[in-house]
């Protein structure tokens, strides 16, 4: 049955105020109305069954719209104690509905790459889950890298449970309209994730980088840090949110989103929220919007330094430091050699 | 080498008129210094000669052996040889000192038509300097700037100018900030530059730098012009009486 677009998100709905998906879903675009066919590198020791699996582990108007089209579910198990080096490679997320569903075993510690690039004009819609039994840790990089032209809607539902541990790194080039969504319900207590991102944006393309933490037991740690990088008529856009409920003591969480924007006819929407019940906590957010420190720039180019390379340099200096704490080196290199291509270009 | 002819300058959009008509020759192997009251814009000049943006020059001509400098980029003048040593210094953060260094250097040299620097014979060369400087090698791995202190900064520049040996420098209030021994290292790098084809422009507020580096002449910047000028006593002189007698 083809997708009825009505039922896409529009900017009425709050969540979605500045990611109009139904304004840019065309019935031509390649994947509209089909399951995906995702293509994964499995790790020694991690297996995956496909299942068809009318289950509903989310709620949200584009997961049911995954459940509806896609049907059936990637499941990937991860046994307890898990530990290798070689990462899940997740690729083939370039058109379609997709379900993928990632369950780590207590104690298990994975490492995820997942390659977002979509074919042109398509739509991709992914829900992914991803279940952290205690004590699991998790290493998320997230490439996403879409042509011009093509629309992507990404989100992924963490569930974490005691002493879980997440480390989220996204970097992303946008689309004709694109929506990387992290949402954690923390579970358990200690849990410590850092979901970091950064967005670089030229020509009319656009993304939204959304998250939502939802905090109800004591003791877990957040840090969040989000920069953008806006030019040409792009348009980025964050939005993260915070829920302490009451029993979640002691919480210690900071959200950050700095974007710079290197022409004033870029744009950059922002709302970053904290919602708190509990009394006990250390909670932060800061949100920035600046240009590239002119000072700067002259004492660069003073010291014979290109107006364009002192630019790109700066501006590196600016994103780089989000993926500072990477544990993958190579992967960590790469991540910022794409950038100095971005800025390059 | 440095001919300023009849130089005018403003700030602020042109409103605010900082500069007229100062005329200044510093020829190859001399070094020259510009003493004067606090805002009398010796900082402008230094900015006009290494044009910034919001220093605008409304007259005269500036030229370098020979080449109008004011047709040419920030960046084109570096590689032109002009060095500014700036009175305050700028924080980079994320880049690290040798990275921009070694960018900068290989810029210049690739503007000139010269061949890069390769890692190695930088390594080598920035090593052995920062010791000369007796500079902490850490500080070359830090993010430029970030986090020194006000002298570590000034050193910095020092290791720079040093490193990029360029052909015309302009020192500004380099001296502020330095304790004794700084200073005498700083100094001694300085007049390690000086040569036959090197000329220098020492601004500062103190006589104190100067004996150290000892200059060719001594010129008083007040009213926007070269309002006196001297050998290396007058800066004793000017310290002692102060510069109320050339106030504009
Ligand atoms: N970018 C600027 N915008 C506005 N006024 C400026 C600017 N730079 C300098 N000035 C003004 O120009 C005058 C000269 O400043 P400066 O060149 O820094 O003097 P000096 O270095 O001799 O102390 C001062 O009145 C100062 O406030
Ligand atoms: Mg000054």
């Amino acid at each position: 049955m083809p997708l009825d677009l009505n039922t896409l998100p529009t900017r009425r709905d709050e969540a979605w105020k500045w990611t109009d998906v139904r304004a840019v879903a065309k019935e031509d675009r390649g994947g509209l109305s089909a399951a995906g066919l995702p293509k994964f590198t499995l790790p020694d020791g991690v297996s995956i069954s496909e299942a068809s699996d009318g289950a509903s582990q989310t709620d949200t108007p584009m997961a049911s719209l995954a459940r509806s089209i896609s049907g059936a579910v990637w499941t990937v198990t991860v046994p307890e104690g898990f530990n290798a080096k070689d990462p899940l490679v997740i690729e083939g997320l370039s058109r379609g509905h997709i379900r993928i569903h990632l369950v780590l075993g207590k104690g298990a510690s994975l490492s995820v790459i997942e390659h977002h690039a979509g074919d042109a004009s398509s739509f991709v819609n992914l829900d992914m889950v991803i279940d952290l039994s205690e004590g699991a840790s998790i290493e998320r990089a997230i490439i996403h890298d879409d042509p011009e032209s093509c629309l992507r809607v990404a989100t992924t539902h963490i569930t974490a449970w005691a002493g879980a541990k997440i480390n989220q790194y996204a970097l992303s080039f946008g689309g004709d309209l694109s929506r990387l969504e992290t949402r954690v319900a923390v579970m358990g207590k200690e849990v410590e994730a850092v979901l970091n991102g950064a967005y670089l944006l030229g020509a009319k393309r656009h993304v939204d980088m959304t998250s939502y933490i939802d905090l109800a037991v004591p003791h877990c740690t957040i840090r969040q840090a989000v920069k953008g990088v806006v030019k040409d008529k792009a348009r980025g856009v964050f939005q993260g949110k915070f829920h302490v409920r009451r029993p979640a003591q002691n919480t210690d969480a900071e959200m950050r989103h700095d974007a710079l924007m290197l022409s004033d006819t870029a744009e950059i929407r922002s709302k970053p929220e904290l919602e708190i019940y509990a009394d006990d906590v250390a909670c932060a957010h800061g949100n920035t919007i600046g240009q590239l420190d002119e000072s700067a720039l002259f004492y660069m180019r003073q010291r014979g330094i290109p107006v364009a390379q002192a630019r790109a340099l700066l501006t590196e200096a600016f994103v780089a430091d989000v993926f500072d704490d990477m544990s993958d080196e190579p992967l960590q290199e790469s991540v910022l050699g794409k950038i100095r291509e971005w800025l390059g270009a | 080498m440095l001919k300023i002819n009849n130089l005018s300058a403003a700030v602020d959009d042109g409103q605010k008129q900082i500069l007229s008509g100062l005329s200044l020759e510093v020829p190859a192997g001399e070094v020259h210094a510009i003493m004067g009251p606090n805002g009398a814009g010796k900082s402008t000049l230094s900015y006009v000669l290494t044009g910034r943006d919001g220093y605008e020059v409304t007259g005269g001509d500036v030229s370098l052996n020979g080449k109008d400098l004011l047709e040419m980029d920030p960046e084109e003048r570096a590689a032109a040889g002009v060095f500014l040593s700036f009175q305050y210094p700028l924080e980079i953060p994320g880049v690290p000192t040798m990275t921009f260094l070694k960018t900068a250097l290989n810029a210049q040299r690739k503007a000139r038509g010269e061949e890069e620097m390769k890692a190695p014979e930088f390594l080598k060369k920035s090593r052995a300097l920062a010791a000369e400087l007796k500079m902490k090698p850490e500080m070359l791995k830090r993010p430029l700037n970030v986090g020194f202190s006000g002298g570590e900064k000034k050193r910095m520049e020092i290791f720079q100018m040093m490193m990029l040996e360029p052909n015309f420098i302009v020192m500004d209030e380099t001296d502020s900030g330095l304790d004794v021994d700084a200073l005498r290292i700083v100094a001694d790098g300085v007049n390690k530059l000086r040569s036959p084809e090197r000329g220098m422009l020492i601004i500062t507020h103190y006589q104190r730098l100067l004996d150290y580096i000892v200059p060719d002449a001594v010129h008083v910047l007040a009213g926007g012009k070269i309002a006196a000028s001297g050998d290396a006593d007058f800066a004793k002189k000017l310290e002692a009486e102060g510069y109320d007698a050339y106030a504009a």
